[in-house]
This record gives structure tokens, sequence and C-alpha cells, in this order.
């Protein structure tokens, strides 16, 4: 088949069930599902379309003729008659290729958005603490991902999708322009790049993450101070001892309070002691503890979806 | 189409019985073959860790060892019957003759999805970025300004960041630091960096984007009208609102041109933001932009 230069060969997203072959000239291939993708370019001896021809895809890509361009069309049924000469293994052979194929490209995917997120997060936080707004608009953020890490606008998307999906953020407003990325809370979104980071440049897990046992006394704590509408002091909340052995009594499920049970949130700085803490020392010998409030809560919600973001991302 | 006329020439597979717990392929032999179960079932065993696990099971009309005799990518388990099985071995010089007499466009695509699947599968360990300096100035533009980091440090939160090697990462810390975007410092026993002024960075990442996209970069391509217009606005008191036939009287008795056309080319800049009632004031942020961008066109454009 022979094309004028500036004519079409094909559409993305055109059903299809041939192969082409360039044997002269030039094609050109674009996409919108990623834009920010350069333009391709085959010449003679390029071959488009393997999927198309072995498993009906549709056209990965626009093809347009930059020039006088000639193409041999393979279709299916030349396909069958070519393997009708062969034996029957070697079918197989052509499956399995185009499998691991597909597997290759998965993982490229998933390897992607992985490699996305703390770019996104890092551009995300240094927003937020540069401007102390509680949004960032998301034409600001592809661009700047993109200067970054050279993340497509499809894959921020897809990311912010997913972060969306765990309650950390929310995209507002309607059209592309005037689009917003607004957090639920200001320092999640820091939390989450700083224990991402201290995970893979110590290659351990960050001190962010608790365990349990400290979840668990950490949600008792903040139970109480909802519960009895405890008043806030420069962002500190105060809950007695007594308050803290009663309630955890009710809902730790059978665990028992004790100094060793606490020592961890206090070596951890998240709960303070009224009096000094001894590990040894009965758990009433200190009267009461206070912690940041918002600190907690934040340190909440970040356990709550640490654990769930891999499975979310990809 | 060419399918040539070899088919004497074809070296055929070899087809074999063999008897439960029988090694089909061991990975220390060396050998590329490809292994088709015809009836009975092989399993892929691993004894890494000093047990013998199975990895997966093989079935009838499965078949191994296509990656390791197209692509030299060394199938790593070993491969046992676990029943009396019938094996087809397709060798190398079988798969050789056998190429030879297909249609060179069915070479061309066992070809091209065997290089695909290796290039992507090399993508996962090299950096997405096309433009390193920009990726790292993107980066340093969200550093706080005139504080010491450890360049160690940056490079390696960097390095997790975008995978770009870290010889490139250390050359362009250099390339900002020749541009005076950044200071260097070595003490001797580690080098730190510091950011002059974190503007002067994001202003690079925006003329790099715009020179990639081949276009003029509008700071860079203002008139001298248009200059002296941004001076005179850096000048004025920056919370004054007027309505814009107002900002040309005001402009123009400055003895500065600016009719309706140039008038709607400075809002194009941004250099005013409205408020409320068709006035309009002066855009601080634009304008500090604009003025840092004029006055350190050298450092941007890099011909110091």
């Amino acid at each position: 088949m022979r094309f004028s230069a500036g004519e079409y060969v094909c559409l993305e997203g055109d059903k299809a069930n041939t192969l082409y072959i360039v044997k002269s000239g030039m094609l050109v291939g674009s996409s919108k599902v990623n834009e920010d993708a350069p333009l391709q370019n085959f010449g003679p001896g390029s071959i488009i379309g393997e999927f198309s021809l072995l498993e009906s895809e549709p056209r990965e890509l626009t093809l347009r003729a930059a020039e006088e361009t000639e193409i041999q069309v393979i279709d299916q049924d030349m396909l069958q008659s070519a393997l009708e000469q062969h034996p029957g293994w070697f079918k197989s052979i052509l499956t399995f290729l185009a499998a691991r194929n597909r597997i290759a490209q998965k993982n490229k995917q998933k390897n992607d958005l992985i490699q996305a997120l703390p770019s996104l997060l890092y551009i995300f936080s240094a927003h937020l603490q540069e401007t102390g707004a509680d949004s960032i608009p998301l034409a600001l953020l592809h661009k700047k991902i993109l200067a970054l890490n050279n993340t497509p606008a499809d894959e921020t998307d897809h990311l912010l999708a997913s972060l969306e999906s765990l309650g950390l953020l929310k995209t507002v407003g309607k059209h592309d322009s005037e689009k917003q990325v607004k957090v639920e809370s200001l320092q999640i979104i820091p939390l989450l790049y700083e224990t991402l980071r201290y995970r893979a440049l110590n290659q351990k897990v960050s001190p962010n993450i608790l365990s349990m046992t400290e979840q668990m006394v950490l949600t008792t704590f903040v139970k109480i101070a909802r519960e009895n509408n405890v008043p806030l002091q420069n962002g500190l909340c105060t809950i007695t001892t007594d308050q803290l052995k009663a309630e955890a009594k009710r809902s730790m499920h059978g665990l028992t309070l004790t100094s060793r049970t606490i020592a961890p949130l206090i070596d951890k700085g998240l709960l303070k002691p009224s009096t000094s803490f001894d590990i040894h020392a009965p758990l009433e010998s200190v009267s009461f503890f206070f912690a940041d409030f918002e600190k907690i809560l934040d340190l909440l919600e970040l356990n709550r979806i640490f654990p769930l973001l891999d499975k979310n991302l990809v | 189409m060419i399918t040539g006329d070899s088919r004497k020439k074809v070296i055929p597979p070899t087809r074999s019985h063999v008897k439960a717990g029988f090694v089909v392929y061991s990975p220390d032999s060396g050998k590329r073959n490809i292994i088709i179960l015809d009836e009975g079932e092989l399993a892929a065993i691993d004894r890494s860790n000093g047990l013998k696990s199975t990895v997966f099971k093989m079935h009838p009309g499965d078949l191994i060892g296509v990656a390791a005799l197209l692509e030299h990518e060394a199938f790593r388990y070993p491969i046992e019957a676990t029943s009396d099985s019938t094996i087809t071995v397709v060798t190398e010089e079988c798969m050789e003759s056998e190429l030879k007499t297909l249609p060179l466009w069915m070479l061309a695509v066992i070809k091209s999805l065997s290089s695909k699947t290796r290039k992507l599968k090399e993508a996962l360990h090299k950096t997405r970025c096309e433009n390193t300096l920009k990726s790292l100035a993107e980066f340093c533009s969200h550093l706080e300004a005139k504080k010491d980091y450890a360049i160690k440090d940056l490079a390696r939160e960097f390095q997790w960041m975008t995978k770009i090697p870290k010889p490139t990462i250390q050359e362009e810390f250099k390339a900002l630091a020749r541009r005076k975007f950044l200071i260097l410092d070595n003490n001797g026993e580690e080098t730190s960096v510091r950011i002059a002024n974190p503007l002067l960075l994001q202003i690079f990442v925006d003329y790099l984007n715009a020179t990639e996209k081949g276009g003029n970069w509008e700071p860079f391509s203002l008139d001298l009208n248009q200059k002296r217009l941004l001076v005179k606005l850096s000048a004025v008191d920056q919370s004054q609102e007027m309505d814009a036939p107002a900002w040309i009287a005001f402009f123009t008795a400055q003895g500065l041109k600016l009719d309706v056309a140039g008038w709607i080319r400075v809002q194009q800049f941004g250099w005013f933001k409205p408020s409320g009632d068709n006035a309009f004031a002066p855009n601080t942020d634009k304008i500090k932009y604009y003025l840092a961008a004029l006055r350190y066109e050298t450092n941007i454009r890099g011909v110091l």
C-alpha cells in the first residue's frame, strides 16, 4: 500500500488485525493517551502492530506518512498459512514471546508508578510547606513532576486517584485548568514522603511506623480525648493515667496497659509523662500523659494507609 | 513472501520419554534448549534455601527455555519430571535451522518482540529523566535557601527518586554551581551544598522547559519598552490598585509607551492581578520573577 505525505495510515484505538512493515519512506506515530511522549519515526524495515497481528489488539498509535511511503500489510490469514508450514510448537513460541512482552509491559508500568510516587509526594510536600496552602493546582503538579522525574500526566493522575481512594487527598474543580489537589491534613503527605525516604535510604522501617500495641495505645488516647472533649493547650492534649488504664481495659482487647507497653511511645517522644518515667515502676507512678494531638492523629492515619499503599498503587 | 525451500535442511527436534524424577534441564548445564512437554508433568524446583520446593508445575503444551534460547537469558531453576513424561527438546541448532525457513516478516516479529521485552526489562533499572540537569534543578528548587546540606545525602535522596546514576548527579551539581545557582563547599571532610536563591532554580527549570519545546521564553523576549515598564512597575507602590485606562495613563505620564495592545500583552505576562471592580494591582511575585530572570540571564543561559 502506498501513502502520500500527510496521509493517515491508521488512528490510535482502531480495531486491527494486521502488521505493517515499512518498505520505503517514513511513518510518524503519535499517541493521545501519552501526549507528552515524543513522536516516533518508523523508517524502512520498521514493523508496527505485532499485537494487532497476533492478538487483534487495537492500534496503539496514530500513524501518518511523513513522506511518500510504501508499506507491506501482513494479515492473520498470512500468519496462519505461515504457521501451518512449521511445527506446532512454533506457534507456542510466538504466543510465549507475546505473553512475556505483556508481562514486561505491566512490570514496567507498575515500576514507573512506584518510582513516581516519591516525586509526587516530594513536590506536593514542598508546595504545602512553601505556600502554607492546603492544595496545589493540578497543572502545576503535572508540570513539576514531569520536570523532576519525567512522569507523564496520566501516571500522576493514576497516583492521585490511588491516594484519593485512601482518603489522603481530593481533586476538586471541574475544568482541567481550575483543578486543585487538596489534602485532608497538612502533615500527612510530608509524613508519608519522610517515611518512604527513611525506608529507602536506611533500609529499615521508619520510626513513624508503629507496632500494633503502640497504635492501640494511641487510639485509646485519642478516643478518651474525643469522648471527653479534652481541651487542647498549644496543641497538647493531657490524659490521666487512670483514664488511660480504664479505657485500655475496655478497648484494648484484653491487653493490660503497663509501663513496658507505654515505654516505646515515650522513647519516640509521642507520649510525654508528667514526671520522670521508669519502665520498672508501676504505671500509676506517672499521674498523667500529654501529647501533640494533631501529630498523633497524623501518625495513626499514616499507619492506617501505609500497609494499603502498595496494593492501592498497582 | 519469502519462505525459501530449505525444509530438507531443518534439524528436527528430539522427542524423548523420561521417568519420574529425571532432571530434564539443569541451569549448570549451559545448554540453551526449549523443552516442550507433550505428556505427563514437569516441575521447576528451587533448592536455594536447602529445602526442595516446587516453583511451578508444567502441564502438556507448556514450554520453557524460549528466553534462554532467543535472548541468552538462562532459566534459573532445574526442571524435573514429576511423573513419567514425554518431552520435545528444541536445541539451538534445531531452532536456528527452523528460523532460517521462516518468512522474513515473521523473523522480524520474533526479533521485535524479543527486543522490546529486553528493552522494557533494561528500562526498569534506568532513569526516565531525559534532562538530568533540569531534574536536579527542580529538586534543588524546593530546598531551603542558605542552609547547608551534605551533598552525599542530597545525592542519595535524589538518586532514590530518579534513578539517575551518581556520577551524573555529581556532574549536574557542578553544572548548577558553575551557573552560581548553588554553592558547593568542601571543608576537607565532606562537600556541602547551599542554595543561593530557590527562585532562580525554578526560573531555570522554566527556561529549560521553554527551550526544549523550541519556543521563545517570554522573559528573554521582552523589548526595550517592556523592560522599562517592568522596571517602573517594580518601583511603584505594590498595593496600588487602578483600572486599565488609569494604569495606561500612569505609564504614559511617566514617559513610557503603553497602548491598549501593550496593556493586553502586559496582562499576558501576568504583571498585574485583578483586584475587583475592574481594578488591577501589581503582581509582586511575577514582577520579581521577570526581574530575576533578566538580572541573571547569563547564569540561566549558561554563558558565563
